[in-house]
């Protein structure tokens, strides 16, 4: 079989290699862990919480434009880990399909199903070697260029469902999603999710303050440093105010004092 | 597929005319978690190992074996991405024919339909195989039916068939226990035992996932509870056979009646055996008078005087 490496595109675009792997997608994977950051999401009994880094690296930037954290409607957030480009192009068109969805169905898209629809999206960019024309530049460029995986972003959907309680799903770029009691997205994914099992073992049932405990800490734990309100963005949802919020500075401080109070 | 801009096939013949895209897929395929499914006369069983990446994961939020309809149900082996596309186009295919013909699909047709989506992938300008083989389970006019579709296209009726990691134990095993007159409750058995042949680590209700239909014509996926008492039967056949002794009164033999089936304990002295050859099915029958039919299963204990 002398084309047995499928000619060396296996590495280029999303066809098989030849122990049946995807290589694109695998490089993907990669690229996200490449944007340096880590995040967490911890469901507890009656809330869920997402937290992520914020690192802006240069002072003149305005911090307030540097999020990872995107409502998608009111109700419904999502996290984005990964490259930004790609982040803020998923969210534009997840807030679309949630707002069809509203229309169409009458009712709140629920988190599992926009998760399902994110990670459709993202299975039919490893099924399909596209050429995607890019946007605006599409009038301006000559040469399309080969876009192979769509998005190298990990998105955690974070919801409160009526029936089912908190919601928390994770899409990968393999177009895989799965609901997580807990999880972790990014460089320091393994670790965290080390941390995160041991503390989940027992099926605790956290309230809102223990959530947001343990997410703040875990990634305090795996970073292996204490941070300052400032270089973290915190999401919440909870049963008593299902509304999607990022929390202000100070209610951040308040969960780290009482972290440090704790230990 | 007319969007692609590729307009020639990702997947060519190789020198020795294999279609190596589809080789590669099969590879993929083969390192998926193991499903199976079983024929039996008054329906089918199909199950699939659902092993999760962490213990975090929600395994209620995780469904791996889907309805087509509500008398048919699919289980994969592979890339659950590219089985969840081609579930909703399958879906739909038989939402057409309903609507066009006012009966419900029949599974051969689905099938075919379905095989011809994969087919077109590896052929259209573009686009890969999918990575996954399909096990279709369905009860229509025809009775039960129990179908395998590849990555290719190609598509089999079976009797029983598995796939994935431990697809050649697997094939084994069910070879030896199929029988033709099997009910469901005992192909579901069946099932459970093939699972547990390559399961690392402990199987219970929470990584395996189980979808039946029988003559009611209604697929349905086994809840975690009734998966936990049928592992609870097999369990329990299992240690009865287990225990050596002699052989049993009345009361040992009826304790060990389970899931309706009768179990006889017969033992036998090894001096009887020496010199002849024989296998302990024709032992029995010619000896005990026992009449052994291939439906009976037969565990072997050796215990030392």
């Amino acid at each position: 079989m002398s084309r047995g490496s499928g000619g060396g595109y296996d590495r280029h675009i999303t066809i098989f290699s030849p122990e049946g792997r995807l290589f694109q997608v695998e490089y993907a994977f990669k690229a996200v862990k490449a944007a340096g950051i880590t995040s967490i999401g911890v469901r507890g009994k009656d809330s869920v919480c997402v937290v992520t880094q914020k690192k802006v690296p240069d002072k003149l930037l305005d911090e307030s434009s540097v999020s990872h954290l995107f409502p998608v409607t009111k109700y419904l957030g999502l996290l984005a880990t990964g490259m930004t480009a790609d982040s803020r192009s998923l969210v534009t068109q997840a807030r679309n399909e949630a707002a069809e969805f509203r229309f169409q169905y009458g009712y709140e898209m629920p988190a599992d199903i926009l998760a399902k629809w994110i990670a459709d999206k993202s299975q039919v960019y490893t099924q399909h070697a596209y050429m995607r024309p890019l946007g605006v530049g599409m009038f301006c460029t000559h040469f399309p260029t080969y876009l192979h995986i769509y998005t190298s972003t990990f998105a955690m959907v974070l919801g409160m469902d009526e029936e089912r309680g908190p919601l928390l799903y994770k899409c990968d770029p393999a177009g895989h999603f799965y609901g997580h009691k807990a999880t972790s997205a990014g460089m320091k994914e393994q670790e965290a999710i080390n941390f995160l099992e041991k503390k989940m073992k027992e099926n605790p049932a956290f309230t809102y303050d223990e959530t947001v405990q343990t997410a703040i800490s875990a990634l305090q734990s795996v970073l292996q440093e204490d941070f300052k309100a400032t270089e973290i963005e915190v999401g919440v949802v909870r049963a008593d105010n299902p509304i999607f919020r990022s929390l202000e500075t100070e209610e951040i401080e308040e969960h780290l004092t009482a972290i440090s109070e704790r230990d | 597929m007319g969007d692609s801009q590729y307009s020639f096939s990702l997947t060519t013949f190789s020198p020795s005319g294999k279609l190596v895209q589809i080789e590669h897929a099969l590879t993929a395929v083969g390192s998926g978690q193991t499903s199976l499914g079983i024929k039996a006369s008054n329906g089918v069983v199909i199950a699939t190992e659902k092993k999760l990446p962490s213990i975090l994961v929600d395994e209620a939020s995780v469904q791996k074996i889907q309805h087509l309809t509500p008398n048919i149900g699919v289980v994969y082996s592979g890339m659950g991405p590219d089985f969840r596309v081609l579930v909703r186009k399958s879906r739909k295919q038989a939402e057409q024919y309903n609507r066009l013909y006012k009966e419900p699909i029949p599974v051969t047709q689905l099938v075919r339909e379905t095989a011809t989506v994969m087919q077109e992938f590896t052929q259209s300008g573009g686009v890969r195989p999918f990575g996954v083989s399909l096990l279709v389970a369905g009860y229509d006019d025809k009775g039960p039916q129990l179908y395998q579709v590849d990555p290719s296209g190609s598509y089999f009726s079976w009797k029983a068939s598995a796939m994935g990691k431990n697809v050649s134990n697997a094939k084994t095993f069910l070879e030896k226990r199929y029988t033709e007159d099997m009910e469901l409750d005992d192909a579901i058995h069946t099932a459970i035992l093939t699972l547990k042949e390559g399961f690392e680590g402990e199987i219970s209700s929470k990584n395996i996932e189980i979808g039946k239909i029988g003559a009611d014509k209604v697929f349905r996926v086994l809840t975690p509870a009734e998966i936990d008492d049928y592992l609870a039967e097999v369990e329990e056949s299992a240690a009865a056979t287990r225990r050596t002794g002699k052989i049993g009164n009345e009361e040992e033999e009826s304790k060990m009646m389970t899931g309706g089936r009768n179990y006889t304990r017969l033992s036998i002295d090894s001096q009887k055996v020496s010199g002849s050859v024989c296998t302990p099915r024709w032992f029995f029958s010619r000896e005990r008078g026992v009449k052994i039919s291939p439906s009976h299963h037969l565990l072997i204990c050796f215990h030392k005087r």
